[in-house]
């Protein structure tokens, strides 16, 4: 684990280089350019504002999660950071063989440009959620509050379990092609097992509350809602939490990449 | 210049393997538990289960000293080159590089389609382990170099190939490599380009950088390496300089021809009972009341008595001599013989035998019959076999054709044999053109020149 820390600093320059290429990328040749990172979340955000704020309409009984978009939007754009980062990055190496076949190229540098890539599109959508604050506050709702402040630590916090897993799936992906295809079922249903959608303590069961409280996910969740939706901070315990979970994600990942970085070029 | 020097080499390359794990369905979750494991994916691996890409390769390269790798495709030069620059990890042995290492494996790798070449200049040169104000500070000449400045600001996936290749290359020369590891990529940028960056690998040798090369244009291994290595399925052939390792690789190719052409000879014979294949495809047509059974290529010492005579021929008595032997490759100026067996079914009194030699490109280059040599037809029963007999045979290098015939006088064809076989020459000296008769240059008056023998042709 610290020798990718170590190939991150020594080639710090060139992760920004090849993240800012992944942005220009992405939108050259569009006509909305960067205006994507703003509609993509935007319009995602209301199909499932629309969906299970007015279709399916869950009773959250006394929990408060009005208004459903703002408390949504809280969750669910850490949520697609997280996801796409895992994604992207478990595909990387394979779509970039071209480059680590033929060069002599740090290959954790792909998957973590995958990460810092959907990092900035989930800054870039954070405008969405403090208008959403705003507008809620407007129409009256206890939505917001200082806690807001914190959010710069919970990303940090949250960064390196994204990075970690997403090394240690390129990694394994490059061998076992099937990692893609069991990670984009995993992701669904941990989607669904982590509270974005719904807060924790309106599951009815308290067993299933317990289990949906274990998902690693969870205290990143609900340390999203505190700080945006609430305005509060969360307590002492569940920043431990949160530096506990990521330090083993980002050990495990590391781990794994390093096992496997020497056959990686022929894997790929 | 040369390997064994007193300097400490700018490469060694010691006691090198790559062993590269035989693909084989469903074998995906035991390359991952060995690699997880392991380390490694060939750890274990039975002889069948893994193929040799490289097999206990050794060499030193002195600083300043090119060094040039041949061998055909598949041979191990490109995984040599990725192991050398660090890319592959090797099985067994070990390189150790002084300096920093810049390796052209594939140019334009790196490059992104999507964004511009200034971009992709900076991304490429950051790969190679520039800082940003290096690369600042070489961008002019890079661009320059590579002679896009009107195309710089373009997405590289605008760029040709050739395009995509001389920026690639201008990226790799200005980053100050201690060793440049350069594979078959000359051969892409046009003729201005190619002689610019061989003036660039020029000026880099004398400035005591040293160069590993990979080619298929063997002129060019000759005319820049100071030593030359040829691996031959992953093993070291020969090692030594240019002109004799590029001769001996040469001569090996044409050996591997001469067994190719037999193989086809002789399967186009075990398909010659379909004649009618043979008549649909052009390559055989006549009325068949003499046919050629088949024919052949003797090369080695004729025996044949008087060799003054090329013509010499239809000589009852077996004028083969001893070192005479059917191949189908042969050094410029060796005595051969074509040989045919005839068959006439019934007898006939006009008849012409006649061998055609062309190029693959129909090119006839030299043909003769016994009319010509004047030979008066009396009569052909039955069995019979011709021989045409060359003392010295004096072609180009290259691939020849040969047609052979038996025909009327008037011309009307027996049975005519297009292509019937074909045979690979190879010229010690090199020269152009479909002939090497035996020459020698003379100068009287202000002319100075040495003669170079080939031992060092740096």
């Amino acid at each position: 684990m610290v020798e990718s820390l170590v190939q991150i600093v020594r080639f710090r320059s060139l992760l920004v280089t090849l993240t800012a290429r992944e942005l220009k990328a992405r939108y050259r040749g569009s006509v909305l350019g960067f205006f994507w990172s703003l509609i993509n979340p935007l319009l995602l955000l209301g199909v499932y504002a629309m969906v299970f704020g007015f279709i399916l309409k869950p009773g959250h009984g006394a929990v408060p999660t009005e208004p459903y978009a703002v408390f949504l939007v809280t969750g669910l754009f850490p949520w697609v950071w997280f996801s796409a980062s895992l994604l992207e990055g478990a595909g990387s190496l394979i779509a970039n063989a071209g480059l680590i076949r033929k060069a002599v190229f740090p290959a954790e540098l792909l998957p973590l440009v995958s990460v810092s890539a959907n990092l900035v599109h989930f800054l870039l959508a954070l405008p969405i959620t403090g208008v959403a604050l705003l507008i809620g506050r407007l129409l009256g709702y206890p939505v917001g509050g200082w806690g807001i402040l914190l959010l710069p630590a919970v990303v940090a916090l949250h960064l390196p379990l994204v990075a970690g897993l997403a090394l240690g799936l390129a990694a394994l992906t490059a061998h076992f092609k099937d990692v893609r295809d069991i990670l984009t079922n995993l992701l669904t249903l941990l989607f669904f097992a982590t509270p974005i959608i719904y807060p924790l303590q309106a599951v009815p069961s308290h067993l299933l509350q317990m289990a949906l409280r274990a998902n690693p996910l969870t205290p990143y969740t609900l340390a999203y809602q505190q700080t945006l939706f609430a305005g509060t901070v969360p307590a002492p315990w569940e920043w431990g939490e949160m530096a506990v979970v990521s330090l083993i994600g980002w050990a495990f990942g590391t781990w794994l990449f390093g096992r496997l970085r020497e056959t990686i070029v022929e894997a790929v | 210049m040369n390997g064994g020097g007193a300097s400490p080499p700018a490469l060694l390359v010691e006691g090198l393997s790559k062993l590269y794990r035989r693909a084989t369905p469903g074998d995906q979750l035991r390359t991952l538990k060995s690699a997880l494991l392991e380390g490694t994916l060939t750890r274990g691996l039975a002889p069948g289960q893994a193929i040799h890409a490289l097999d206990d390769v050794s060499f030193a390269v002195a600083p300043g000293e090119c060094f040039g790798v041949i061998g055909g495709n598949g041979s191990g030069k490109s995984t040599l080159l990725k192991v050398v620059a660090g890319i592959l990890k090797p099985s067994a042995g070990r390189v150790v590089a002084t300096g920093r290492v810049a390796a052209l494996i594939e140019l334009g790798a790196g490059f992104h389609p999507e964004i511009t070449g200034r971009e992709n200049v900076f991304i490429n040169g950051a790969v190679m382990g520039l800082s940003r104000r290096e690369i600042e500070r070489r961008y002019d000449d890079i661009v320059a170099f590579s002679g896009l400045e009107k195309f710089i600001d373009e997405p590289v996936k605008n760029y040709s190939s050739g395009m995509y290749v001389r920026l690639g290359f201008a990226v790799a020369v200005h980053t100050d490599p201690d060793v440049l590891l350069v594979d078959e990529v000359l051969a892409v940028g046009d003729e201005a380009f190619a002689h610019r960056c061989l003036r660039r690998i020029r000026e880099m040798l004398a400035e005591g950088r040293t160069l590993l090369f990979v080619s298929h244009s063997l002129d060019l291994v000759d005319d820049l390496c100071d030593r030359v290595l040829w691996l031959d399925g992953g093993k070291p052939r020969l090692l030594g300089e240019p002109r004799r390792v590029i001769d001996a690789y040469r001569q090996s190719v044409a050996e591997d021809e001469g067994r190719e052409h037999l193989k086809a000879k002789q399967a186009a014979g075990a398909a010659s009972a379909d004649e009618s294949d043979q008549e649909a495809e052009g390559t055989r047509w006549g009325s068949r009341r003499a046919e050629i059974r088949a024919a052949r290529l003797l090369v080695g010492s004729t025996g044949s008595s008087d060799p003054g005579d090329p013509a010499e021929l239809i000589d009852p008595a077996d004028s083969r001599g001893a070192a005479t032997e059917e191949r189908y490759h042969l050094e410029s100026g060796e005595p051969v013989v074509f040989e045919l067996d005839v068959h006439a079914p019934a007898p006939i009194e006009d008849f012409v035998f006649g061998v055609m030699v062309s190029t693959p490109r129909g090119i006839e280059v030299w043909g003769t019959n016994t009319d010509l040599a004047g030979f008066v037809a009396e009569r052909l029963e039955g069995d019979a076999r011709v021989r045409l007999a060359c003392p010295a045979l004096r072609l180009g290098a290259g691939e020849y054709l040969v047609d052979v015939a038996v025909h009327a006088r008037d011309g009307n064809p027996y049975d005519y044999r297009k292509g019937l076989f074909a045979f690979t020459v190879t010229a010690r000296e090199r020269g152009v053109g479909v002939y090497a008769p035996e020459h020698r240059w003379q100068a009287e008056g202000g002319v100075a020149w040495q003669e170079d023998d080939g031992s060092d042709p740096g």
